[in-house]
């Protein structure tokens, strides 16, 4: 093989080389990129989930709040709460009627 | 000693009634006021027979993704949670089956309409279920799928019972009771003895109707029927409580569920949670520790949880 052939093929392998680390790289990068917002995506719809539940548990406490001291019934996944005390006796009629409607 | 409510106030709202009592009797107009403005706007927002209302927008939707505002964000909250909580026994995509078993209108029309021919051709099926409404909170944007339809009215009116009487008492700094229908919310510091309150079928009837008289403290105490709204189709008998898993008027061994909770709201939901859960409510409610008094068909009365005992028969 001539001496321009061998640096010629040289030449060439390593163009090669190059090229595929080029491509290596930016299907690596793109990769990322995609991941990105895949995560960015799913991130968002487990936050906007995580939202209603928060704002869930916060109706739960705002209820424990107003009965001064209530628990919930299931915990820390905000159950129904139940009264901070139950339903004393009372005599007589009542100053308003629980029904249905 | 029996202390009254130094003002008390009535009227009629949602088709139905709302009653306001307060311990300060100066409080009673600025404490109607701030009622007035709430339950206008929750109306504005979630009526089912208001075609200006958001939920008849989002029903109409078809599928598509609708922005809604922050109390209907909220209002939607509410019955997804009661959905959550109940495993899906009280469910917000109602809608369609309240229609299809006549409820289409205000139930006041409803009433006075001629009765609907038979359901005939339109056979029993559950509802598209709450999993079948997707909320983004932060974004208020809401979406229906499956051909869900709302109807919130289970949730609503405890909701604003539980919210007016909270703005009533920190606004007005009166101790105060709101009741919607029957459903009820106290907030601020009570009567020496209590708001008394008559348990019994139907939420017009007088302070000495069948039942039995309790006195709360705090929270909420609703009531949950199918006595009252009921008419007929093709001479069957319908009633609003509706069984999701069927879409179809729930048949319960109770006639009557009243449950006291930390809020109004959270006693909408057990009670009407426990006429669908039928006789399994009764070691529900006692697991749960939510004091209720159940009533059955032939008016015998069971309790759980801490409810006083009844002296006699509803």
């Amino acid at each position: 093989m001539r001496r321009d052939d061998v640096r010629f093929a040289a030449a060439a392998r390593d163009d090669g080389l190059r090229k595929i680390s080029k491509y290596t790289w930016r299907a690596g990068a793109a990769g990322v990129v995609c991941s990105a917002l895949i995560a960015l995506a799913f991130g968002h719809h487990t936050a906007a989930q995580a939202s209603t539940g928060g704002s869930q548990r916060s109706t739960s406490g705002s209820s424990q709040s107003t009965s001064g001291g209530s628990q919930s019934t299931s915990g820390s996944g905000g159950g129904i709460v139940v009264p901070a005390q139950p339903p004393a006796p009372a005599q007589g009629g009542g100053q308003v009627t629980s029904g249905a409607t | 000693m029996t202390t009254l409510a130094a003002g008390s106030d009535s009227f009629c709202v949602f088709g139905t009634t709302a009653t306001l009592l307060v311990s300060d009797p100066g409080s009673l107009d600025d404490a109607r006021a701030i009622l007035d403005a709430e339950l206008s706007a929750v109306d504005r927002a979630c009526s089912r027979f208001r075609p200006d209302s958001e939920l008849s927008a989002l029903n109409e939707s078809g599928g598509a993704v609708v922005g809604v505002s922050e109390l209907f964000a909220r209002l939607l909250e509410a019955a997804l949670r009661a959905a959550r909580l109940t495993d899906g026994d009280v469910d917000p995509t109602c809608g369609q089956a309240l229609a299809e078993i006549g409820y289409d209108r205000d139930f006041a029309l409803l009433k006075a309409a001629a009765p609907r021919p038979s359901l005939a051709g339109r056979l029993p099926r559950p509802v598209p279920g709450w999993r079948c409404v997707h909320l983004d909170s932060e974004r208020r944007l809401v979406q229906l799928t499956n051909g869900a339809q709302l109807d919130l009215g289970a949730t609503a009116k405890a909701w604003a019972a539980d919210r007016c009487a909270d703005l009533i008492a920190a606004k007005a700094g009166s101790g105060v009771l709101v009741s919607i229908g029957g459903d009820m919310a106290v907030a601020g510091q009570p009567p020496a003895d209590g708001w008394r309150v008559r348990v019994t079928d139907d939420h017009a009837a007088g302070p000495e109707a069948p039942g039995q008289t309790v006195a709360i403290r705090s929270g909420g105490l609703a009531t949950s029927s199918t006595t009252v709204r009921a008419w007929a189709v093709g001479g069957r008998r319908m009633h609003h409580i509706v069984n999701p898993a069927t879409g179809r008027p729930a048949v319960s061994c109770w006639r009557t569920a009243s449950v006291a909770a930390g809020s109004c709201l959270d006693a909408n939901t057990a009670s009407t949670a426990a006429i669908i859960r039928g006789e399994a409510a009764l070691p529900w409610l006692q697991q749960g520790g939510l004091p209720a008094r159940l009533v059955r068909a032939d008016g015998t009365v069971e309790t759980a949880a801490g409810w006083p005992s009844d002296p006699g028969p509803a």
